[in-house]
């Protein structure tokens, strides 16, 4: 029997009078990547908060290496060989590889003065371990997402990290740099490292874990070997009910007469004004939305989808952009979101927190912020008719809040979305751009987006959808539309493709990657 | 220290507490001043049995010598929730001081067409440093520092370097008399800027519950991205709150020329350090986003009794000053916590 790293065993927690965790017995052997599912607030970040040190007071045991202890914070954890990669990693962007590999512990010279060329060995004697290749001396800020989190990865391990907890770390990853994460994990297990895996995303799930636990309303609802014949078992272990079809698309046949051009792409070229480094911008796309229809947007990392979207949606950089583009036939180049958003186009942008909420501020406020002109009058916000706006919308979306004037960050990841969503339809938009829409959002509230959007489009709202999933695109488009490097690579049907021909079309060349 | 003490003690209690804490904390500024008013009550000197600090004389001068700050605050408030400062709201002070005198006295024109004209200079050049901050992109910190510098030197420039008296008569280089008012009272008993700020106050907290326009300012100073991708016009909003925080600092310099009856080049110098601190101590976030105007109304009439108290108690000036330290790094600590309760 392979030794346990970990063994939780009962484990409960709560927050006030939420049960967080209720009685959860998970383990961590060596040499294994332990895949933990669950929707949001299912209880993952709580029991993987209480395993790195974070939450101190809980019920129940947790035993490393057989021995039962109390993890006082997370540096205690670290000590006992816990470590955790978190989504938004840890590092800092001003200071160099090797710098951040050691901070807090640099190495020094007798003179007591940083010893840089100890620093660059131990880096070096790191990557060459996990079989990557870095230079120490590049500012951590210049590194790609993949490239910073082997970073972190390498720093854990540099303090002899035993376990590892990784927490959604394909989220922000092209599809080249997943398949090196998986080469790297699957060499960490062979060194012995237990790994806890946490994802949303099934496949990669059943190619890298070994086993899979699947947590529900902070207790487990089962253990599964993850494998593709297992997946609708593990979605309904997850959602708590079968998700007979998830992309099921509840609609009649539209007639095609129905069918009226709305968006008109032809040539579209954007050359800003000071160059991007690692963007592709448009160059020479031509594409078409019809009403009510969702056209997805496929591509590899860098392959300029976000550009287009933001040019679509005036949100680029200063640039001069060619070609014609319209919208209901007439000339469409927006200035900025505001003229954008004034011409009925809406943009869920990819970034939630980033670009598009601020966690603190009331549910209600950020709902309306984009369609305040229609709630006001003389500049005063008419209170009733906002109140019942939003409410209308928290119903037809199916938003789970406290209530409306909650904070968005007390939602979960889906809901936010949902805010996010219900803020560009409150301008009752005629065109929706939606730039990973479902990125961090939780099966369940996955599956409600989709409806939302096959309920838009059968209203007669166009669509327009980027996504790195290749599932969701084939599943719930009408059209998909592959770029490469800022030009249109194929048209595609998702009844006559596989997720395969999607890929092909995306890469440069056979087995050649394009980032 | 009491008042400092309570919510802290407060806040580690726990459960079905916490609500009330939360509650508490929700009103923490008037609380707070609320407690500051009875420690200053408990603490004034009295004489033949009358407590000094309750006296109506004494109260009003309270909002008296409040009122220019408070009403560079409003100002402020809404700069800091954009997440932006001003640093130039005492020279603009000092630059509408000497406007008010000079247009009145030397040039001989009457209020009418002094106090609009001494207001849209200051709201011009408030305008000026939003435009310069939205547009260019620098801080406004580094803009109405530089704001700062060429109020204060348009000031000396126009005043000679000299303060300007004001005498009031119908006679040439006699300003109206009329605009003695602002050194008067309502019925002997409310100071006339006190009415003027608590008015200014009082439409700023409407404008700020009730508007698109502050919904606005509030998306801006939380994550100006997102703003900008919602369609908030952030140029113009940034343009407007900074054009306010100059024509409110302009009234200040009004009301401060009438109150002292001369226009100083010199005058209003650290006002915005004092404004800004009112900000604070009502629970604005200096990063943007999330405060009050009632907070920062409670602030600035905090600072005032503070003053007072310590001014009718003798204690030394030095001290004052070292007393008004303290309150506010406490204040801003207690920011913190709240932000931790929740």
């Amino acid at each position: 029997m392979v030794p346990e790293l970990v063994r939780m065993s009962g484990i409960t927690k709560r927050f006030g009078g939420v049960l967080a965790c209720a009685g959860v017995d998970f383990t961590v052997r060596a040499g294994e990547v332990h895949a933990l599912l669950g929707e949001n607030g299912a209880g993952k970040s709580t029991l993987m908060n209480i395993l790195s040190g974070v939450h101190t007071d809980y019920e129940g045991d947790v035993a490393v290496h057989g021995e039962v202890v109390r993890l006082r914070d997370p540096a205690d954890a670290q000590r006992h060989g816990i470590a955790t990669i978190h989504q938004e990693l840890d590092l800092v962007p001003q200071l160099t590889v090797a710098e951040n590999l050691v901070l807090g512990r640099e190495p020094r010279t007798r003179a007591r003065l940083l010893d840089r060329r100890a620093m660059q060995r131990l880096a070096r004697e790191e990557f060459a371990a996990l079989g990557i290749d870095l230079d120490p001396n590049r500012p951590v800020g210049s590194l790609r997402v993949g490239e910073q989190q082997l970073v972190e990865i390498a720093k854990a391990l540099s303090l002899h990290a035993q376990v590892l907890v990784m927490d959604e770390p394909t989220a922000a990853l092209a599809d080249a740099e997943v398949s090196r994460l998986f080469e790297i994990i699957d060499g960490l297990r062979r060194r012995g490292v237990g790994i806890v895996y946490i994802s949303h995303r099934m496949e990669e799930i059943e190619v890298i874990a070994d086993r899979a636990t699947v947590l529900r309303n902070g207790a487990v609802a089962g253990s599964l070997t993850p494998a593709p014949e297992h997946r609708p078992q593990l979605i309904s272990l997850m959602v708590g009910r079968s998700v007979e079809a998830m992309f099921a698309r509840p609609k009649t046949q539209k007639p095609a007469a129905e069918a009226r051009p709305l968006l008109r792409v032809a040539g579209l070229t954007v050359r800003p004004r000071t160059p991007r480094p690692g963007r592709a911008e448009p160059d020479g796309i031509d594409l078409s939305v019809d009403a009510g229809e969702i056209v997805g947007l496929a591509g590899l990392m860098g392959s300029g989808r976000t550009e287009l979207l933001e040019t679509l949606f005036g949100a680029g950089p200063a640039a001069r952009v060619t070609g014609a583009v319209t919208l209901d036939g007439l000339p469409y180049a927006p200035k900025s979101p505001r003229a954008a958003l004034a011409r009925g186009v809406g943009l869920v942008p990819e970034d939630r927190r980033g670009s598009a909420l601020t966690l603190p501020h009331q549910v209600d406020h950020s709902m309306v912020l984009s369609a305040l002109s229609r709630l006001t009058t003389l500049g005063f916000v008419r209170r009733t008719r906002e109140r019942a706006s939003v409410l209308d919308m928290m119903r037809r979306l199916a938003v789970k809040a406290g209530a409306p004037t909650a904070p968005v960050g007390s939602l979960s990841g889906g809901n936010q979305q949902k805010v996010v969503l219900a803020r560009q339809l409150m301008t009752v938009p005629r065109l929706l751009l939606l730039d990973e829409p479902t990125r961090g959002v939780d099966v369940g509230a996955k599956a409600e987006i989709y409806q939302i959007l096959h309920r838009l489009a059968d209203e007669g709202m166009g669509i327009l959808l980027a996504s790195s999933e290749l599932p969701e695109l084939l599943g719930v488009c009408d059209r998909v539309v592959v770029l490469r490097r800022g030009a249109v690579a194929a048209d595609l049907d998702p009844a006559d493709v596989t997720g395969d021909d999607v890929l092909a079309a995306a890469m440069t060349a056979p087995g050649g990657t394009d980032r | 220290m009491t008042l400092l003490k309570t919510p802290p003690a407060l806040a580690r209690l726990t459960g079905g507490r916490r609500e009330l804490v939360d509650r508490l904390f929700a009103v923490q500024s008037l609380v707070a001043l609320l407690v500051v008013f009875i420690v200053a009550i408990l603490a004034s000197p009295t004489r033949d049995g009358e407590i000094l600090f309750l006296t109506a004389g004494n109260l009003g001068n309270i909002v008296r010598a409040v009122s220019e700050i408070g009403i560079i605050a409003v100002g402020m408030t809404f700069v800091v929730l954009l997440g932006g400062i001003d640093l130039s709201v005492g020279a603009i002070l000092g630059l509408s001081a000497v406007g008010t005198a000079t247009l009145m006295v030397d040039s001989g024109y009457g209020i009418a067409p002094t106090v609009p004209a001494v207001l849209a200079i200051g709201a011009v050049i408030g305008a000026l440093q939003g435009y310069a901050t939205a547009r260019l992109g620098i801080q406004s910190f580094i803009v109405t520092l530089a704001g700062l510098q060429v109020a204060r030197g348009l000031a000396r420039i126009w005043s000679g370097g000299l303060g300007i008296p004001i005498a009031y008569g119908d006679g040439p280089l006699q300003a109206p008399p009329a605009f003695e008012i602002l050194n008067g009272s309502i019925n002997g008993v409310v100071p006339v800027p006190a009415v003027l700020f608590l008015a200014v106050g009082v439409a700023a907290i409407v404008v700020l519950r009730t508007t698109a326009f502050a919904r606005h300012v509030y998306a801006i100073g939380g994550n100006e991205k997102a703003a900008r991708l919602s369609g908030v016009p952030v140029t113009r909003v940034k343009v407007a709150v900074f054009a306010v925080c100059g024509l409110l600092a302009a009234v200040a310099g009004v009301i401060h020329a009438g109150q002292l009856n001369q226009g100083s080049p010199n005058d209003g110098a650290g006002y915005e350090l004092d404004a800004i601190a009112a900000v604070v101590i009502g629970g604005t976030s200096l990063s943007g986003g999330s405060g009050s105007m009632g907070g920062t109304l409670a602030g600035a009439l905090m600072l005032g009794v503070l003053n007072n108290i310590l001014a009718l108690n003798n204690i030394d000036a030095n001290v004052q000053l070292l007393i008004k330290g303290l309150v506010i790094v406490a204040a801003a600590g207690l920011q913190r916590l709240r932000r931790g309760v929740a």
